[in-house]
């Protein structure tokens, strides 16, 4: 299999990417509906009951998520934030594989790309906190089950990507220092 | 950069055009004007070589040391 140009391993996995950016970009979309939604419908809707829904095969009550309508604001904004780092991690991947398919990745401007997105996978580790402390609030009853220890291989994956911004950084320098030998 | 390429005096020297040497030497204009205006990161034994022998002259006519403050990667770091 080639290794750059079309039909190569980069241009599959940038297929991929482009997947994905447009399937988050759905999701964003569908989580500030829905979320834009319950906050015009909250004047509609408070203090009435419309039966009951199944959540994790328990019966709950719609009239006490409507009561704690912050918590499910607070939960969508934070599903929203998460799914928003997420895509601006997987565009920085797509701009990194355009370069690749071009025959030309190692740039500084790709170095730029993969630091941020490091810095990015810290903040989608925060976001992910942030969406786990939302869900236990609006659904106490998940509260037991959800764990809020630090992810060990979410933190080595960060450190993985700084250290490949590193190496694209000397590979961009050396490219540099071919390009002005004559 | 310490090293100072002196290619522009030695081609006034020698009365002879930066075409005319990119010719004789094999290597092309824009590289040869990468070199003569210093901007260049390293030059390659086999373009030296090429360079004395078509104008006659030795390493140290074309390259000289000024010392200097190190080239570092700060260009690098400012395009990046």
């Amino acid at each position: 299999m080639r290794t750059i140009g079309p039909g190569s391993v980069a241009s599959l996995l940038k297929i991929a990417l482009d997947v994905a950016y447009a399937v988050l970009w759905v999701a964003v979309i569908g989580v500030s509906l829905a979320l834009v939604s319950l906050l015009l419908s909250l004047p509609f809707i408070s203090g009435t009951t419309h039966g009951s829904i199944m959540i994790d095969s328990r019966p709950e009550n719609i009239s006490g998520l409507i009561r704690r309508w912050p918590a499910v604001a607070a939960f969508l904004l934070t599903v929203d934030l998460y799914v928003l780092v997420l895509g601006f991690i997987v565009n920085r991947l797509r701009r990194v594989f355009e370069t690749l398919i071009m025959g030309d990745p190692f740039r500084p401007a790709n170095v730029r790309r993969l630091r941020t997105v490091a810095i990015a996978l810290i903040a989608l580790d925060v976001a992910g906190y942030l969406v786990r402390l939302t869900l236990a609030w609006m659904i106490p009853e998940v509260h037991e089950r959800i764990t809020y220890g630090v992810s060990l291989s979410g933190w080595f994956a960060i450190l993985a990507v700084f250290v490949l911004a590193e190496v694209f950084r000397e590979g961009a320098r050396l490219r540099g220092d071919a390009e002005l030998t004559i | 950069m310490p090293i100072r390429v002196n290619l522009d005096r030695v081609l006034v020297e020698r009365r002879m055009s930066l075409t005319e040497l990119a010719d004789r030497v094999g290597v092309t204009i824009a590289n040869l004007s990468v070199l003569k205006t210093g901007k260049a990161r390293a030059i390659r034994f086999s373009t030296l070589d090429a360079l004395c022998r078509e104008l006659g002259c030795q390493p140290g006519d074309i390259l000289q040391f000024q010392p200097g403050p190190a080239d570092t990667d700060d260009d690098f770091d400012a395009e990046g």
